[in-house]
């Protein structure tokens, strides 16, 4: 067994606990919160309220009146097997209709992780460039302001300029890549403007590092300079932040698939809170676990090719 | 380093650009979508309309998808006047004891997939209710056991005709059978354990030809239709959950209208109106608005500060400033566009409401937790309507605190009595008021248990115990009218207002309006 297939392995099995302690949590909160799925599944129009017996019915029906962690327990069961049990509401598997809603929201999760990369990179580099000159505080101040913007409130923006105003994309829904953009350019915005703070100040300290004067000594052009030697040395608090907040905009997708329409997972978990049905905050917390360990693992790998010295396991060479 | 006055500028210029595009320019020339085509010869072959929530839940639920959007019938409607209107049966009788009801179906119907509508297919549909009831719906929940209480026998009287035999007399049966308590689709929709197999077919001017769980469901026009056909061959139904992208996407030219409850909030139908280009229709809705009390603990378990607090809520002010007018003020448990229901004088007396309450606090000032849930702050302005009862409550001695509860935590709350006060909406589980003047007013009645409402009176459980075994319906109108007065003097919840059903449109399309339940949707076409 090769290094690497070693240490996949390794890290794949070290994440076992945490998946069940992710799972665990989400299942004591759950039941913690006021609120009865029983009542939810039998009052879902509002129009008439369940007897207690058919409360009571209800409850045993969903295994609601075995033990906590026998619950659990056999929600686990069922999970190794890959089997995330059925929604209390819908009465649809939820296996099933979180990877029906998937590809939306991954399509939307991978958008916004480009539109943060290739803007704020670069445009980081830029600031670095022309530090303490005027596009460098332009920079600075729309950064700050990125990140201090709610996003409801720059979806809102978005639509009304982008579409009510100009006709340039559609307000919603799902379908190509219109439909994409100004959802993902919403979601990116926060990773965007730390990318382009984080990346101005690494790169103002490649800048200041020896084999960059070498560089430049030798007579290479300023761009040459920082794209030649600066970037890949730049890159890996770069590549930390990248990788870490696609987890955290697959989880912050919740509002902008509301604002924008777009049937994904956020949407599916929320309506899934407010109705506690367990078996799908259940899922959608073992998948988004899932999604934010297989990214870190990937932003691993990529140290390595990033810095050939650092070595899988930890060690420097 | 602070920055040249030019860049300053520069900087400003760019954001003063921003700001007076969105502002200035014109949008109507814009909209990237479905519409801009509509007034050039050849018009898009299919109208888009919106809906805050997806109207086709799919196949585990009880009726697929919701009655509005006329996939399916029922054997007996809901009539603009709330009476029964024959819809696949085109008539009834009661048998004399009024424990036998006869329905003879409609001729020449067929259901979308071919089958011919007979009473053995009416017959396989009653075995499904049965089979699956209680069935969960975000519309109404599917129960045969309290549409039909009682029933004994479903027999085939010849190919279009049945009888349906109960064990106790049930003179009013076709108000309870009314829309979603008598979905009729072809035997063959249904698998083995009562969900649908495929798409729904059922008899309606529309057939369902695709849907795409919470984005749109697609609908085409039935060209074997009994009666008159729908005037546009396609509709698509789109999900836009959020009001603000909702309007928008209509001023866009994106979608020609919105359907479905809260699918215009008042203040934007204001804001619509405006620009001429959309337009407005709006109708009574079967959907009360309520203030419930705890009768069961605390200061509102005394009828007179019931009574305070009912005298001292300007109705009137909230329909007309937090919602446009559109509702109506009542003080009624039972909605309007109940065929039963009785015109009662809305009072609004301060200085009453203050001797009342004075009466049961005396000097002392009462704190009260008031309870909102946050869906109805999604759908209606309650937020401020919880602030203008704050204030108003506040003249009477009763300091309001208001708590935000998303709607597991408000039923919990209200199951468990821990409020005072809790705003709420309640839709007509139908034409039978018995139903729901069971559920409030009864001693043992499902909401009075579950919102802790704790009202109890022997003439009410006596009366309502009468009107079960009576046989003339005016006999129970009399019953259901002093029910009524005593909901309104004894407030076992204190009625608010009557909802009204506003749906919007752009004037590029005409024949849509706001029905008692649902919209115009098959009367809806290109305007020429």
């Amino acid at each position: 067994m090769g290094s690497l297939t070693r240490y996949l392995c390794r890290r794949l099995l070290a994440a076992v606990p945490l998946l069940v302690g992710a799972t665990l949590i989400a299942f004591l909160l759950g039941v913690a919160a006021p609120g009865d799925p029983a009542r939810e599944a039998l009052g879902m129009s509002g129009v008439r309220e369940p007897t207690e017996q058919e409360l009571q019915a209800m409850r045993e029906q969903l295994g609601l009146h075995r033990p906590l962690a026998v619950q659990y327990g056999l929600w686990l069961i069922k999970a190794a097997q890959g089997d995330l049990g059925v929604s209390y509401i819908t009465k649809e598997p939820v296996a099933k209709e979180l990877l029906r809603r998937l590809p939306h929201t991954l399509a939307l999760a991978i958008g916004a992780v480009l539109i943060a990369a290739m803007t704020g990179i670069p445009l980081g580099i830029w600031m670095a460039a022309r530090r303490n000159r005027w596009e460098d505080h332009l920079g600075r101040t729309v950064a700050l302001l990125l990140v201090s913007v709610p996003g409801f409130w720059l979806a809102i923006l978005f639509i009304l300029l982008f579409s009510e105003t100009w006709g340039l994309l559609p307000t919603s829904g799902f379908g190509g890549w219109r439909e994409l953009l100004m959802p993902s350019a919403v979601l990116a915005s926060g990773t965007g403007a730390v990318l382009m703070r984080l990346s101005r100040a690494a790169m103002l300290e490649v800048m200041n590092q020896n084999y960059m004067l070498t560089a430049k000594a030798k007579g290479l052009g300023e761009l040459g300079v920082l794209i030649g030697h600066g970037l890949k040395n730049m890159l890996i608090p770069v590549v930390t932040v990248l990788g870490s907040s696609f987890g955290g905009i697959v989880g912050g997708a919740v509002i902008v698939e509301v604002i924008f329409a777009i049937p994904g997972i956020g949407r599916y978990a929320v309506e899934a809170i407010y109705r506690r049905d367990y078996p799908v905050i259940q899922g959608y917390v073992l998948f988004t676990s899932i999604v934010y360990v297989l990214f870190n693992l990937l932003v691993d790998l990529v140290y390595t090719w990033v810095q050939p010295q650092i070595r899988l396991g930890g060690a420097v060479r | 380093m602070l920055l040249n006055g030019w860049k300053k500028g520069w900087i400003a210029m760019l954001l003063a650009i921003c700001i007076t595009a969105a502002g200035c320019q014109p949008a109507k020339e814009a909209g990237p979508a479905a519409l801009p085509e509509a007034n050039q010869a050849e018009q898009p072959q299919e109208i888009v309309l919106a809906a805050p929530r997806d109207l086709a839940p799919g196949p585990k639920d009880a009726y697929y998808t919701s009655l509005i959007l006329y996939v399916w019938e029922p054997l007996i409607a809901g009539g603009e006047d709330g009476e029964p209107a024959p819809k696949l049966a085109e008539s009834w009788e009661m048998s004399e004891d009024g424990r036998e009801w006869t329905f003879k179906l409609r001729d020449n119907v067929r259901f979308h997939d071919g089958e011919k509508l007979t009473a053995d297919a009416v017959i396989a549909n009653f075995a499904r209710y049965r089979k699956v009831s209680p069935k969960s719906s975000p519309f109404y929940t599917l129960n045969i056991d309290t549409s039909y209480p009682g029933l004994q026998n479903i027999a085939k009287v010849d190919e279009l005709t049945l009888r349906l035999s109960f064990k106790d007399p049930q003179p009013t049966l076709p108000y309870a059978m009314a829309n979603f308590a008598s979905p009729i689709y072809s035997p063959n929709s249904f698998d083995e354990n009562g969900d649908f197999k495929g798409l729904p077919q059922g008899t309606g001017p529309f057939k369902l030809i695709e849907h795409q769980k919470d984005a749109f469901a697609l609908l085409e026009a039935n060209p074997d239709y009994y009666g008159p056909k729908a005037k546009t061959g396609k509709i698509r139904v789109r999900v836009i959950p959020d009001p603000d992208t909702r309007l928008a996407a209509l001023k866009a030219g994106e979608i020609a209208g919105v359907m479905d409850l809260g699918a215009l909030p008042p203040e934007q139908a204001r804001e619509l109106l405006k620009d001429e280009r959309f337009g407005v229709s709006h109708t009574a809705s079967t959907i009360s608005h309520y203030l419930h009390p705890n009768g069961k603990e605390g200061p509102l378990r005394d009828v007179r500060l019931r009574r305070a607090v009912s005298l001292a809520i300007d109705r009137e002010m909230i329909v007309r400033e937090l919602y446009r007018g559109y509702p109506t003020a009542t003080v009624n448990i039972l909605n309007a566009t109940s065929p039963f229901h009785k015109e009662l004088k809305v009072s609004y007396d301060p200085a009453e409401a203050k001797r009342l309450a004075g009466e049961v606090l005396g000097d002392k000032r009462q704190p009260v937790r008031l309870i909102v849930p946050s869906y109805g702050i999604d759908r209606y302005p309650y937020k401020a309507q919880a602030e203008l009862i704050q204030h108003q409550l506040k003249d009477i001695g009763l300091d309001v605190e208001i708590r935000i509860l998303d709607g597991a935590a408000f039923k919990e709350a209200q199951a468990k009595g821990d409020y005072d006060l809790a705003l709420a909406t309640q839709g007509l589980p139908n034409a039978e008021p018995f139903t729901i003047l069971n559920q409030y007013m009864a001693s043992s009645g499902s909401a009075n248990k579950n919102y802790s409402l704790g009202y109890s009176s022997e003439r009410v459980d006596s009366l309502l115990k009468e009107a079960a075994g009576l046989l003339d319906v005016e006999e129970r109108r009399r019953i259901y009218d002093e029910l009524q007065d005593i909901a309104a003097a004894e407030l076992p919840t204190i009625p608010l207002f009557n909802d009204a059903s506003l749906i919007a449109y752009d004037k590029r399309i005409q024949g849509y309006k706001a029905l008692l339940y649902g919209t115009s949707l098959p009367e809806l076409e290109w305007a020429p």
